[in-house]
């Protein structure tokens, strides 16, 4: 038997059981989506069926409405199939997997399992996505076949976007049943998978709510501001920039004390229990209703006041009060911005003299401590509590690997000078004469494991591919500050940018044409990829476009055009190489980014993909390729033989609206529908992690199916008439006040270079006469005040300039 | 020059563009059978006719390919009757009616028929495949402005409110209302249309059914209603989907003879048509043509405005509706006595066509003498029909 979920029900449609549901419809599973039907029913809604899915499809509407969205795309919905409790439970007799959702209360979910265990089929799975409660006592009573498919799937708040899946297995959950929802879990919702123990609150909220209570505690005792506390634990010491008080206003403060609360009570054992102690100030929030965002204050207020202006205030915990907001001014903070690392920025602020610094030291170092000693009570190694912080809190590094960072040898000296605990098991490793937690062995990532007191490799599956450590295993081909040429192995390269934000400068372009030839003799085929951090991160974000202000404000104009030309023609010349070229973008694909993607020959692109060509808003028009390729997209997706016979202007105007608005994907499934994405062409990956070593598989199966680069043919062009309609078009929308006169004018521009130039419809032009077009557009633009305004704007601000 | 005599004329209903009971209704069928109704009620032979001249703003696609001939055919219609397709945007249907009164007024035909159909589902507004000349567009673009662009130009130039717009609107849609309860839309012809059915099976099976009233008709709109809606058209502007026109499916059919043809088969003439203008202006605000049609018209006609009983003066949009109104003093007490295209629709080059046959029934009801139909038409043109009862 092959196992596989081809029908999934989750029970309960609050915000975690949505946007679970919206992650398996995400990944084209059909979903039953149940709740209980609503109390409070009249008479005659009792027999109304809409009246008693009330719950329910309140709830999927509520997740049909979530912002950031939780559904990849709304169409997804239509996998959704709702019901409740009563009506429909016989329906989960159907579903492979069975996922539990439901209110935090044992006697419920007992009850709700009991009835699960007497309908389901026989080999499905049942999972729970409790936070707190035991899984065996969940189980308890209940059949051997049920206790045989259970376990804890514990997924994080919001559901698409965070990366961590925890899974804990129950004392007598088969093994099958375990690797199966690893990998579905890994591969099909393209989870980070954390192995848990059947302790409370697993590992992220065990680790995390301590971090949190401690800091609470702390900021009391040494009278510091939430602004300050804030302004320390964000960015610069690579945490959300929500840092602690603002995240737990993003969670709610109910919900954050309730998980503290928990783990004081049920675990008795654990000698830190009375920094996770809620403070007396925060209860008192609790109880006043300042849950955080939901009620719109909790630590922090926001508002506007009655003259309309924005404010934020803080709580002060000595108070109570609101009061106004200090933006913290501590020298640490400072000298971290001048570092380049996270490393470095790191320990400028924890090994700082200042009152910032010294607080930050006294609360990572008891965070540290209390991860160590963590181990191996809530899971096996030092990975799956760093992982779990990566993912389940963004946290950059998780606190093994911040140990590193900061340095263990250094670090423990300083808590042992100050008589604070150096945890047993890190002493010994240090007596032992292991500096790191981790390090590269071998072509592989390796961890210490405390109690065989050796490093053992952490185990990935086999699409998970590291650049870092194909780098560090010697297979740096070759290397500049921009970009870099990777063996992964099989012959297969992966072309890496490295610059900020992965924009494309003159480097990179002169890197590509440096190392073509190399690959023409060697590669079997290229991937272009990177493994860039961030939540989403960056495949690129555009051509760096300080350079072009720099030619532009220097008028250098025909540096600007060999430049471009340069750039269209290794990105050309790829495209008709011997071997092929596969894009794993991800995050923001935008502008040059998003060129050199649709350059490509294939795109295995991540789920989560921010993609457009949205140089128009910095008075630019893509001159990459990006015109010429967008427009092929669409008008190659015609069948053989269908394209003279077609209307363009159907094909056109979309396209040109793509580049001339600036369209942006929110999802991989939105860049499919713009066009950047070509269905059965390109592949949708959920998991980032794999993305690299997907592609690099992706490049292999091209090869083995026997590759040829694609044949070189003129491309037919939509010509004038295209432009007669868009020029009419235009001036509607700058009549309407929708436009500026030079938004018109550079549309107008746009929609000639994507129409070929001055030829008439249906005629076939070169490739090579469409890349002119865009690059004489380019610098034509480049030449505008208002382009230059737009540029040096973005550059100063971050925001576009409307002019 | 001897007159032209109206005999008969009648309309289908208007019903909503993509969405209105007429959304699966082909455009011939529409007009086929109103022309067919037509002659039925005039109780003539439709050998009799010489030729036919239908209205269509966009003869494209299921309204092209001659649909003034194809139509009559499929009317059953013998094969010696003519027919031509005629388009002057929104005022095709009144063209089409002018110039088969001008062949009897030629002495060149005896008796003619004018129409008008516009299906908007089929063929959208500006065409399946519009195509502005690049350079002329660029140079001119405002030849091919959107209306709804004029309707907020008309409202920016001549001083046009938001809440006199809504209020206007709402005027319109429970005057209609108010006449579909009472029955005044004697000029209807309840009109066969068809839908395809989704079966059990998968399979979809077309059903006919029939079609008695406009049914775009909003009854109970309130301004306070409609004041959340933004303009499409221009950022903070005034002109809605509210209070502009709807766009409609529709087909209208007048018979025309001369009086010897009338006296020779026996037919009781209702009006005749006693002038036909179109007048140029400005294309950027189309909306105001009838401002220039309507004088040149009356001048024809030797007419004052204070002489015209009643007006369907085309509600393109409020704002135009509006300005013209006010610029020719018009009382308002004889516009658009049952609602108009705000409420009722306007299918484009159906319009003149159909205003006809709601003009000369409310005349006919009222025991007025003299009515005016009039509207705007994109690219800058007013046109202006008078008739007058005998």
């Amino acid at each position: 038997m092959t196992r596989k979920i081809r029908k999934a029900a989750v029970i309960g449609s609050g915000i975690m059981g949505g946007g679970i549901a919206a992650l398996l419809a995400g990944a084209g599973i059909n979903v039953l989506l149940l709740d209980i039907v609503p109390f409070d029913l009249t008479d005659e809604e009792k027999s109304d069926p809409a009246a008693r899915n009330r719950m329910v499809q309140n709830g999927l509407n509520a997740t049909l409405a979530s912002k950031p969205s939780l559904f990849m795309t709304k169409k997804d919905a239509s996998l959704i199939e709702i019901g409740n409790l009563e009506d429909d439970f016989d329906k989960l007799a159907d579903c492979d997997w069975i996922c539990e959702v439901i209110v935090e209360n044992l006697a419920i979910k007992q009850d709700l399992f009991k009835r699960i265990d007497g309908v389901r089929k026989a080999d499905s799975i049942i999972s729970s996505n409790t936070s707190g409660i035991p899984l065996a006592k969940m189980s308890e009573g209940l059949s051997d076949s049920f206790k045989k498919h259970f376990l804890g799937t514990h997924f994080f708040n919001p559901v698409r976007y965070m990366h961590l899946l925890e899974l804990i297995p129950g004392a007598e959950t088969k093994q099958e049943i375990l690797d199966f929802i690893a990998n579905f879990g890994e591969v099909n919702l393209g989870k980070g998978i954390v192995w848990a123990k059947d302790t409370p609150n697993f590992v992220g909220n065990r680790i995390g709510i301590q971090g949190m209570g401690f800091v609470m505690n702390a900021v009391v005792e040494d009278k510091m501001s939430l602004a300050e506390v804030d302004g320390i634990f964000g960015p610069l010491m690579g945490r959300p920039r929500t840092a602690v008080f603002g995240t737990s206003d993003l969670v709610g403060l109910d919900t954050m004390c309730h998980v503290a609360d928990n783990t004081v009570e049920l675990c008795p054992e654990d000698d830190m229990k009375d920094t996770m102690v809620v403070p007396a100030f925060v209860k008192q929030l609790v109880t006043d209703g300042k849950l955080g965002n939901k009620t719109k204050e909790g630590f922090y207020k926001k508002g506007f006041t009655p003259e309309g202006k924005y404010f934020k205030h803080q709580i002060d915990p000595q108070t109570g009060e609101y009061v106004e907001i200090v933006k913290p001014d501590f020298p640490c903070l400072a000298e971290a911005k001048k570092m380049e690392s996270s490393a470095d920025k790191l320990k400028a602020i924890v090994y700082g003299e200042d009152k910032g610094a010294k607080f930050a030291w006294k609360c990572v170092s008891n965070s540290l401590q209390y991860a160590a000693k963590r181990v191996p009570e809530i899971s096996d190694t030092i990975v799956e509590i760093d992982n779990a912080m990566k993912w389940g809190y963004n946290y950059e590094m998780g606190p093994f690997e911040t140990w590193d960072a900061i340095g263990v040898k250094e670090s423990c000296a300083k808590m042992e000078a100050e008589g604070l605990e150096v945890p047993a098991n890190v002493k010994a490793m240090l007596a032992a004469g292991k500096e790191t937690f981790y390090k590269i062995e071998n072509g592989k990532n390796c961890y210490y494991d405390f109690p065989s007191d050796s490093y053992k490799a952490i185990e990935l599956s086999d699409s998970a591919l590291s650049l870092e450590v194909c780098k560090a295993d010697g297979g740096l081909v070759k290397t500049c500050a921009s970009a870099s040429l990777i063996d992964i192995g099989d012959n297969v390269y992966c072309l890496e940018f490295h610059t900020k934000m992965n924009a494309l400068n003159e480097e990179i372009v002169n890197f590509m044409g440096e190392v073509y030839d190399f690959l023409d003799e060697n590669a079997a085929g290229l991937v272009i990829g990177n493994q860039a951090g961030g939540m989403p991160g960056a495949f690129s974000a555009g051509a760096d476009l300080s350079f072009v202000s720099k030619m532009a404000h220097a008028k250098e104009y025909d540096k600007m055009d060999a430049f471009l030309e340069k750039a269209q023609m290794g990105m050309l010349k790829m495209r008709y190489a011997s071997f092929p070229v596969v894009a794993a973008p991800y995050g923001m694909t935008l502008g040059g980014g998003c060129e050199v993607c649709l350059a490509a020959d294939k795109m295995v692109a991540h789920a989560e993909l921010y993609m457009g060509l949205v140089e128009i808003g910095v008075g630019l028009l893509p001159a990459g390729g990006g015109c010429l390729n967008l427009w092929k997209n669409y008008i190659d997706a015609l069948p053989a033989g269908t394209q003279k016979d077609t209307d363009l202007a159907k094909l056109f105007v979309p396209t040109f609206m793509k580049i001339g608005m600036a369209a942006v994907s929110m999802s991989a499934a939105g860049a499919v529908a713009n066009g950047h994405l070509v269905p059965n062409r390109d592949r949708i990956i959920f998991n980032r992690d794999l993305q690299i070593g997907e592609a690099k598989k992706e490049v292999l199966r091209m090869v083995e199916d026997g590759y040829a680069p694609p044949r070189k043919t003129r491309v037919r062009v939509i010509g004038r008439e295209g432009q007669g309609m868009i020029n009419a078009e235009i001036f509607n929308m700058l009549q309407g006040g929708f436009l500026s006169e030079y938004d018109a004018e550079l549309a107008k521009r746009i929609a000639f270079v994507i129409s070929g130039g001055d030829v008439k419809k249906n005629t076939e032009v070169t490739e090579e006469a469409i890349l002119k077009l865009e690059r004489e557009a380019f610098v034509d633009f480049s030449k505008h005040e208002k382009t230059i305004a737009r540029i040096d704007g973005m550059l100063k601000t971050g925001k576009p300039v409307r002019n | 020059m001897r007159d032209a005599y109206i005999v008969e004329s009648v309309r289908t209903p208007g019903c909503k563009n993509g969405r209105g009971l007429f959304k699966e209704t082909r455009p011939e069928e529409l007009l086929s059978f109103i022309m067919k109704a037509c002659v039925d009620k005039a109780g003539i032979d439709a050998g009799e006719i010489d030729d036919t001249m239908i209205g269509c703003s966009f003869p494209e696609g299921e309204q092209g390919i001659n649909i003034g001939r194809i139509a009559n055919q499929m009317a059953g219609f013998p094969e010696s009757v003519s027919g031509a397709t005629v388009n002057r945007f929104c005022s095709s249907g009144i063209e089409a009616i002018a110039l088969a009164a001008l062949r009897i007024q030629a002495g060149w035909s005896d008796v003619t028929m004018g129409g008008g159909v516009e299906s908007m589902t089929f063929v959208p507004m500006g065409g399946n495949t519009p195509r502005p000349h690049p350079e002329y567009a660029n140079e001119n673009p405002a030849a091919y402005i959107s209306m709804g662009v004029t309707a907020e130009n008309v409202a920016s130039r001549y001083g046009i409110t938001r809440q006199e717009c809504d209020e206007f609107a709402v005027n319109s849609v429970a005057k209609a209302a108010k006449a579909q309860e009472e029955g005044l839309f004697t000029e209807i012809v309840p009109t066969p249309a068809y839908r395809s059915v989704e079966q059990a099976d998968g399979t979809f099976k077309r059903e006919q059914f029939l079609v008695d009233k406009d049914d775009g008709v909003r009854a109970g709109t309130t301004v306070e209603g409609i004041a959340r809606l933004n303009s499409p058209f221009k950022a903070g502007g005034v002109a809605t989907a509210a209070n502009s026109s709807q766009t409609t499916d529709g087909a209208a059919a007048t018979l025309l003879m001369s009086l010897d043809k009338c006296e020779e088969l026996g037919v009781k003439p209702i009006a005749k048509i006693v002038a036909y203008a179109v007048a140029g202006c400005k294309s950027d605000e189309m909306g105001i043509g009838p401002v220039f049609a309507i004088p040149k018209a009356l001048k024809i006609a030797g007419l004052k405005v204070e002489d015209i009983d009643l007006f369907e003066l085309n509600e393109a949009f409020s704002t135009q509706a509006l300005y013209c109104s006010r610029e020719l003093k018009l009382d308002m007490d004889k516009v658009n006595i049952n609602g108009g295209a705000i409420a009722l629709g306007h299918p484009l080059g159906c319009t003149g066509a159909k205003l006809t046959a709601t003009l000369l029934a409310n005349l006919k009801r009222t025991g007025g003498k003299y009515g005016i139909v009039s509207m705007c038409i994109g690219g800058g043109m007013g046109a202006c029909a008078v008739f007058e009862m005998v």
